[in-house]
């Protein structure tokens, strides 16, 4: 299963928490089973002092002991020399072992006892030593009998004897301890490490994956990449055939529409010549005019290249050449100037618009100069506002407001049509030669 | 207060010391000197096993066929003594009779003398003293009888108990129960009879028990003032004084029932503690016999089973058959699991001695003596223990 960075970032930052948990629990038990070293060494520098001292008691009243004995077997007072200090140092390490030893109930009844042992055992070795000097040999003798002095140290041996092992348990007890907190601080700093070890091998192992599946995925997309680069290629190079071939298809679609349209045009002219009657006629030339106008449309898109749009001032030019040629042949006679601004239509607008100038052209050709000749002047210009402006305009007799239209009225019909698709807004002018004008908008092109 | 089994104890076992005393310093010596038959065997001798099969020699002339117990005195260990010979004689055909000496030194010396007079076969002797005895011994013995003492010499056979078993069964019986049951963590406390050096001993074999025990603190090696019930209870009083937690405690039963009183007294008895003594007591006996008393153990010794084999002794001496020099007995350490079993066996000494297997549990038999050759009686101080 592929790893996710969310999981590598959590997991990483988990880990590393634990890592550091781990970590913080090596200090923290270290500083603590220092603390608890540092109480062991000084319950244990007590115990050894209890201990020391009780040794020491017992030592002294052994001294003391072996001393009185050898004078009162001998009678020699060389015996007597280490009496005297050794008495007093049994009295000192009594008086240490009170200082020492815990106040509780207990350890006071113990120390009472030792206390009195101590003092009586004194008491009787001095007893004897004295007999000995005063030389009351039976008396000493009798004293020794009574076995006092021995139970005395026996008891004085029991109780120092019971103080030495509480010590030397309470130093066995502090040092197991002490092996205990070392061997408890080892197996939390293997198991600490052993947690920090895992966790920078899950880190690395995790990380080492993670970039392995990156790597991995880079080359994924660098090798989709490649073959998606490929693919549009050669789409593109699909497509751009596709477009060519399109083009053609649509270039010989409209070089044959042109061509149709031609013949149908050459149709109706040829109809035109076969009709007797002139309205008839003039009918078939108007009609073979408005096909004209739109088989010169697609002459112009075939050859232009772009079929989406038209380029007015090519077109119309064409086509006003085209109407002032053929109004020439028909036999009139005015004259034809035109300024056509470089605008872009598209097909469909172009077509609309053609047939409008087609139509107003011829009719100024047909009806403004009857009598002489005259111009009649074309102009398409770029307006304000994303607008264009279309006059055929004349110097012949004009139009009056209420004049009757001229021929069947169908080239009217048509252009009101037209400039309604358009959404153009037409405005005649007749005071003085004839003036149509049509206002309309510039649809982008790609529309 | 003098106590029953602490007097039973030195009378016993404390003999022998007195003699070995007599002999280190010459006075028994002196006394033998003045008689005219063999001293028998003075200097210590290491006595090889009895021969069950020696060669049969002759009977003592002249002898009537009666087994005497001069008893120093009627407590319950030599009344076992008592049945035990009287079984025996019953069961070989002698005619027994018992001499009481009251604990009367002088009184002993006379029956001992009367009894040679009578020309009585076998003599058993429970001594009173045994140095002022030991000449009247020594004159009965070269009249041809067969002489038992319990314990000093001289004896043609002289009965021992030794003093280093008998502590370390007890002890070995603690070291168990401190393994098993302890979980080998012990405090022990040994209350030692120092008055009687002979009785060292048993001590010293009670702490070599204990001494490879690891977990186990001696916290107090120590002898009561006075070797009894009332000692043992003071003493313990002051030691648990220097040690609150007693575990395990061993010495003399009486001193150890005088403990147990004292735990209980400070309320530091347990049913898990190992108490056990030395002397097989009734009271230690009855508190071994509730079960749940700390009291666990008492080392005793057979004495109608050493009683009825020195009576079958003394019916083969008088047929001319040999018969050991010296017989140990053997220490029980008497438990609940045991202790039914022991009290059949000393109720019926002839079964025992009868069977080999339980004979040799109690009684350990050294050397052969004869009538012919009773001039090899023991006359020191012997121990199977004696390096």
């Amino acid at each position: 299963m592929p790893i996710s960075a969310h999981f590598v970032i959590r997991s990483t930052v988990g880990l590393l928490t634990l890592g550091f948990v781990a970590l913080f629990g090596i200090v923290g038990m270290t500083s603590w089973l220092n603390e608890r070293a540092n109480l062991n060494f000084d319950d244990v520098i007590a115990a050894r002092d209890i201990r020391s001292a009780a040794v020491e008691l017992r030592d002294a009243l052994r001294t003391a002991e072996s001393s009185q004995r050898g004078y009162v077997f001998t009678g020699n007072e060389i015996y007597l020399a280490p009496y005297d200090a050794a008495k007093v140092q049994a009295q000192r390490q009594l008086a240490a072992l009170k200082r020492l030893l815990p106040a509780d109930p207990t350890t006071a009844r113990v120390l009472g006892r030792l206390d009195i042992i101590a003092t009586d055992k004194i008491s009787e070795m001095d007893q004897t030593i004295q007999l000995k000097k005063d030389r009351r040999d039976a008396d000493t003798l009798a004293l020794f009998r009574s076995n006092r002095g021995k139970a005395l140290m026996d008891e004085a041996n029991l109780f120092l004897t019971s103080l030495v092992q509480s010590a030397d348990e309470r130093l066995i007890s502090d040092v197991g301890e002490q092996r205990s907190n070392a061997a408890m601080l080892r197996w939390a700093s293997i198991l600490g490490g052993a947690v920090i070890v895992l966790v920078v091998a899950i880190v690395v192992v995790t990380v080492t994956r993670y970039t392995r599946e990156i790597r991995h995925a880079r080359d994924e997309v660098r090798d989709l990449n490649a073959s998606l680069e490929e693919r549009v290629k050669r789409r593109t190079a699909e497509l751009d055939s596709a477009r060519n071939r399109a083009e053609v298809l649509l270039a010989e679609v409209n070089h044959r529409v042109a061509n149709s349209l031609t013949l149908v045009a050459s149709l109706v002219k040829l109809q035109s010549k076969a009709v007797s009657e002139q309205a008839a006629k003039d009918a078939l030339a108007e009609t073979e005019g408005r096909i004209y106008a739109i088989s010169l449309l697609h002459h112009r898109l075939y050859s232009s290249g772009d079929p989406r749009s038209v380029a007015l001032d090519e077109y119309l030019s064409r086509l006003l050449d085209h109407i002032e040629t053929s109004m020439h042949a028909e036999g009139h006679t005015a004259s034809l100037r035109y300024e056509i601004a470089p605008l872009q239509l598209p097909t469909d607008a172009a077509i609309n618009l053609g047939v409008v100038v087609s139509e107003w052209v011829t009719n100024a050709f047909k009806y403004a100069y009857p009598e002489h000749p005259g111009e009649v002047r074309v102009s398409l210009l770029a307006m304000p506002d994303g607008c264009a402006k279309l006059c055929v305009e004349d110097d012949g007799i004009g139009r009056p407001a209420d004049a009757v239209a001229k021929g069947t009225g169908l080239g009217t019909r048509i252009v009101s049509a037209m400039a309604a698709t358009m959404k153009g807004h037409i405005e005649y002018a007749g005071e003085s030669g004839t003036s149509a004008c049509m206002m309309f908008a510039l649809p982008p092109v790609n529309a | 207060m003098p106590n029953p089994g602490v007097q039973r104890t030195q009378r016993e076992l404390g003999a022998a010391a007195a003699v070995l005393c007599v002999v280190l310093f010459g006075y028994y010596g002196a006394a033998v000197g003045a008689e005219d038959g063999p001293p028998g065997l003075t200097v210590p001798t290491v006595l090889p096993a009895f021969d069950r099969d020696a060669a049969t020699c002759t009977g003592p002339p002249g002898l009537e066929k009666v087994l005497a117990f001069a008893q120093d005195n009627e407590r319950e260990f030599m009344q076992g003594v008592r049945r035990g010979l009287a079984a025996a004689a019953e069961d070989r055909g002698l005619a027994f009779r018992v001499e009481l000496a009251g604990n009367d030194a002088t009184r002993m010396n006379q029956l001992i003398d009367a009894l040679r007079d009578e020309k009585v076969g076998a003599v058993v002797a429970s001594p009173v003293d045994p140095i002022s005895l030991a000449p009247h011994l020594q004159k009965l013995i070269w009249s041809g009888a067969l002489v038992g003492t319990i314990v000093p010499p001289p004896a043609t056979l002289l009965l021992n108990a030794p003093q280093y078993l008998t502590g370390k069964v007890l002890g070995d019986a603690a070291a168990d129960y401190i393994r098993t049951r302890l979980g080998g963590q012990a405090k022990v406390v040994l209350l030692t009879h120092d008055s009687l050096q002979f009785l060292a001993p048993r001590f010293v074999a009670m702490r070599d028990a204990l001494r490879d025990i690891p977990g186990v603190t001696i916290v107090a090696d120590i002898s009561p003032t006075t070797v009894n019930k009332q000692g043992g209870l003071a003493m313990m009083r002051t030691i648990l004084l220097a040690q609150p937690k007693v575990d395990v405690v061993l010495g003399a039963d009486t001193v150890v029932l005088g403990a147990l009183a004292a735990l209980r007294e400070a309320g530091a008895a347990r049913p898990d503690q190992f108490l056990g003594g030395i002397d097989g007591e009734p009271e230690a006996v009855a508190e071994i016999k509730k079960g749940d008393s700390p009291y666990k153990a008492s080392v005793s010794l057979a004495s109608p089973v050493f009683g009825y084999a020195m009576g079958q002794f003394a019916a083969d001496w008088l047929d001319g058959r040999s018969v050991p020099q010296a017989m140990d007995i053997l220490p029980k350490a008497l438990t609940l699991a045991n202790i039914a079993q022991y009290e059949a066996d000393v109720a019926d000494p002839a079964a025992v001695f009868r069977e080999a297997a339980r004979r040799d549990a109690y009684l350990r038999m050294y050397g052969n003596i004869c009538y012919d050759t009773r001039e090899r009686y023991i006359n020191f101080p012997w121990s199977s223990e004696t390096k």
